[in-house]
């Protein structure tokens, strides 16, 4: 375009428009400097991320501080791009997501922080690249296999399948829950699927251990550990665990949940 | 970047209205069916944001498309030159607003726009127009920031766009001025001339009179030294020597005639440059006499400048005049014209020349008589005489008596050549207005004029106006035209302020406003070729290699210093804490604690600690916040504000 008016310009020895083109052509080019500048000065800070199953998307959270004087408008692309403002000296927490390929420890990857900003004629970019990683657990099982027998040396009764005596309430369906317990009226009322939960002798306990898994490959028999883990953490039951090199004493709760997905994740 | 493009509605309203703003001012120059193409487009893309079915689909485009470049196609034959392309841009930008698909095409209609703005320049280049356009691209520089930021408040982004224009100011001054300006070749021109009123090169009765209705600029005089008397400033055009009792033209074969020897010149000689409007005739008007001049202007043989280069374009002279002159010798072609007469005289002329002893041998005896006959018999001057067919001089001189100085001057140099005088009519403009501001002249139609020539013995060719014997306020002042055309008998401006304050007030509003454009045309249109090699030569550039290197090293030096302004803003934050803490040692000064140089935050402190043990916890405080905010890391706004505050209730 500045061309074309440069050659008008001469065509027609025009001086004004020798002006304008001057001016727009400054104009232009002092938008880089502007370009620049609403990149200079910002910095991005890793928060924290939250482990998740394979195949979902890992999201990282990160602080991006805009110490300038002035509001900024960038983009921040991960693996999607994200149009984003940011007011005067402030701080903004975003997460960003990256599709999990393996399971194990994931890194962040590169984030490019870029602008077009003020008038979208050049664009800064800067790659930000953080030791930033998350955890990837393998990805749960679709199949529903009943929890393994555990083997007797373990556990003195076997196991009992969570209580099939006395009712106890009612729940939203969770993957894993058997057939006879669906709460098939109010199905049939339309009000969504339920189960039935029976209290019985909640003090069971099970061993998931990986011997006994089965599955073809490491990674199928992981993937299933890793529904039971679930599974059982969901279900209220106390369990123990067991990979080769491994051993974790039966019991409940997240911090449990986690250290074993944990040991699924880095196995 | 964005997969999805997504414009946001006030946006494009912002964008579409500029548009319509930008493409405005082309009515008055591009075909009206062009327009009114382009403004149902553009109300169809605004129709469009609301019912977006309705937008055209592509194969409505391509017929739209079709269509418009027939309709170009008969408009112009074909889409070479100023009009046609400027309307295919025009076409082509409303049609592209139909078709608004990515981000691309918001970019492309905006470089459309800018070329459809930078166009309106090649019709006009006033400075009103200027602004316009400035403020336009303005328009446009705001919408591109609508679209690559979050904000889409319109003021901000037009801030913001200001912001950038002046940014971009300072830059451009200096391309404006160091770019190397280089003519290009006649042939790629496509212009069409216009037609433009001015002197022609006869004269009929009632030709002059029009123009002074004219309020057109012809041209302006600024001089070097003092300025002529107003009675003298006659600016000389064509010399009219031929007549058939009507009509007066130029003697033919004028060019191959030879130009007579110079004149002798005595008294003071006047320098002054002329810039002259552009005109549709190659005359240069000279004051009276002419005795220097440069490339490209040359003498024909009435004394009248011509110039060899293009009148249509503005141009700029440096010529040197005297007022007092002797030309010496008649030629005998110059006595042949001078008294050339379309058959015999009637015999109440020949009868009038007799009274007025024209016949008795003393010329100059006999001009004084017929002046003197215009001043005490029933003379008058008017623009609207009554109109004379068959013979206008006698019914000028014998029954209607009202006329303007064409009509006077046409019988003056008749009545002399009857009496045997040669004498001849001079047509060209007469006095000028001063613009005070400018200290210049600026000569309007409304100032052509004709009088007379008389060659005298051992006097030569000799000014006669018989228009100053019966209106010397003519002479003298300068008519003004609102008043002219109201009335029919002519009243006079008065020039030493006899008439209202409001009008003064508005002639100096119109007095400063004409230096501004003067300026104008002379420093930014006019600035061609040659200006630029003639103001780049006092500054010692005189070549195209210093001219580019100089226009990258100011250019480079603008961006360093932009850049450093926009880029160094801890810098800015850290000398603010400096300050501040020049501050605090001020106090500490007036109670006769004074920082020696080189003595850092540290020392001082101790010495004032040990000076003042009183307030030794407040400086070790304001020392210690000076060291972390000055050497530290980026201080931020409220640490400085904190900092501030701080020092400000220090008292000592």
């Amino acid at each position: 375009m500045l061309a074309l008016l440069l050659l008008m310009a001469f065509v027609y020895n025009n001086n004004l428009v020798y002006l304008l083109t001057f001016l727009l052509a400054s104009i232009f080019f002092i938008t880089i400097l502007h370009t620049f500048r609403s990149l200079s000065g910002l910095s991005v800070q890793k928060v924290r991320s939250t482990p998740v199953f394979l195949g979902d998307a890992a999201g990282f959270e990160i602080r991006i501080d805009n110490p300038g004087g002035s509001a900024r408008h960038i983009h921040i692309t991960l693996e999607s791009t994200e149009r984003l403002m940011l007011k005067t000296q402030s701080q903004t927490q975003l997460t960003v997501y990256a599709m999990t390929q393996k399971r194990g420890r994931q890194q962040v990857g590169t984030i490019t922080l870029a602008s077009t900003f003020p008038l979208g004629l050049f664009r800064a970019w800067s790659p930000v690249r953080l030791s930033f990683e998350t955890l990837v657990y393998p990805k749960p099982a679709q199949s529903q296999l009943p929890f393994p027998e555990t083997p007797a040396a373990h556990v003195g009764q076997g196991l009992t399948k969570k209580g099939a005596d006395d009712f106890y309430g009612v729940q939203e369906y969770q993957a894993g829950d058997s057939v006879k317990q669906i709460h098939w009226k109010a199905f049939a009322k339309g009000l969504g699927v339920f189960s039935k939960q029976y209290s019985g002798e909640s003090q069971t306990e099970i061993w998931l251990d990986y011997q006994f898994t089965p599955g073809n490959t490491v990674e199928d028999r992981l993937s299933q550990l890793c529904r039971w883990v679930c599974d059982a953490e969901k279900l209220g039951v106390r369990y123990g665990f067991v990979l080769p090199g491994l051993s974790v004493s039966p019991g409940q709760g997240r911090e449990h949940t986690r250290k074993c997905l944990e040991a699924l994740a880095l196995f | 970047m964005i997969d999805k493009f997504y414009l946001p509605r006030p946006v494009l309203i912002f964008l579409l209205s500029t548009l319509g703003l930008i493409v405005f001012p082309h009515f008055f120059n591009l075909p009206v069916n062009l327009m009114v193409l382009f403004y149902l487009m553009l109300g169809w893309r605004f129709i469009g944001m609301w019912k977006p079915l309705w937008l055209p689909n592509k194969v409505l485009l391509f017929m739209l498309t079709t269509g418009g470049m027939a309709l170009l196609y008969f408009q112009h034959q074909g889409v070479v030159g100023r009009d046609a392309g400027t309307s295919l841009f025009v076409t082509a930008l409303g049609l592209k607003l139909l078709e608004i698909k990515s981000e691309r095409d918001i970019y492309l209609i905006n470089f459309l726009a800018f070329i459809v703005a930078a166009s309106q320049f090649l019709f006009q280049q006033s400075i009103l127009m200027a602004a316009y356009i400035l403020f336009v691209c303005c328009v446009l520089v705001a919408t591109l920031f609508c679209v690559n930021s979050h904000d889409h408040k319109t003021f901000s982004a037009l801030k913001y766009a200001s912001l950038l224009i002046l940014q971009g100011l300072p830059i451009s001054i200096v391309l404006f001025i160091l770019f190397p300006r280089v003519e290009a070749p006649r042939w790629i021109l496509f212009d069409e001339h216009r037609a433009k009123s001015g002197l022609s090169d006869t004269m009929e009765p009632g030709s002059i009179s029009d123009l002074v209705l004219s309020d057109d600029l012809v041209f302006r005089v600024r001089f070097a030294g003092e300025l002529p008397p107003a009675w003298q400033r006659y600016w000389r055009g064509p010399v009219l020597s031929w007549t058939d009792g009507k009509r007066w033209t130029q003697a033919p074969n004028l060019s191959v005639i030879k130009s007579p020897p110079s004149p002798q010149f005595t008294g003071l000689p006047y320098q002054y440059t002329l810039l002259m409007e552009p005109q549709n005739k190659n005359w240069v008007y000279g004051l009276e006499m002419v005795a220097d001049y440069g490339f490209p202007v040359h003498q024909n043989a009435n004394y009248q400048l011509v110039t060899s280069d293009d009148p249509n374009k503005r141009a700029e002279y440096t010529i040197t005049s005297y007022t007092r002159f002797n030309t010496g010798s008649l030629s005998a072609r110059e006595a042949q014209d001078a008294l050339q007469l379309p058959g015999g005289a009637s015999y109440n002329i020949k009868q009038l020349v007799t009274n007025l002893q024209g016949f008795d041998g003393d010329p100059e005896n006999f001009i004084k008589r017929v002046l003197n006959h215009f001043k005490v018999e029933n003379f008058h001057y008017t623009l609207t005489p009554p109109l004379a067919e068959d013979h206008p001089i006698e019914t000028f001189l014998f029954e209607s008596r009202q006329g303007f100085c064409s009509h006077y001057a046409s019988a003056f140099v008749y009545l002399m050549r009857i009496a045997d005088i040669p004498a001849r009519v001079v047509t060209g403009y007469q006095g000028g207005e001063l613009n005070p501001v400018g200290n210049f002249l600026e000569i309007r139609q409304s100032d052509a004029h004709a009088w007379a020539e008389v060659w005298l013995q051992n006097k030569g060719w000799v000014r006669v106006d018989p228009t100053a014997a019966i209106a010397p306020e003519r002479i003298e002042n300068t008519i003004n035209p609102d008043q002219l055309v109201a009335g029919e008998l002519i009243r006079y401006l008065s020039v030493d302020g006899h008439a209202q304050g409001a009008y003064n007030w508005l002639r100096q509003a119109r007095q400063l406003w004409g230096h501004v454009d003067y300026n104008w045309q002379r420093w930014v249109i006019n600035y061609d070729n040659k200006n630029q090699s003639r103001f780049l030569s006092k500054w010692g550039i005189s070549d195209l290699k210093t001219m580019i290197y100089g226009m990258v090293a100011a250019a480079s030096l603008i961006i360093g210093l932009l850049a450093w302004m926009l880029l160094h803003q801890k810098q800015k934050s850290t000398a603010m804490a400096l300050r501040i803490y020049q501050r605090f040692c001020k106090k500490l000064a007036k109670q006769g604690l004074i920082i020696s140089t080189g003595e850092g935050p540290k020392d001082f402190a101790a010495r004032a600690r040990f000076k003042f043990p009183a307030y030794a916890k407040e400086i070790d405080f304001i020392s210690a916040g000076f060291i972390r905010l000055h050497y530290g890391k980026d201080p931020s706004l409220e640490e400085l504000k904190m900092f501030r505050r701080r020092v400000a209730r220090f008292k000592i």
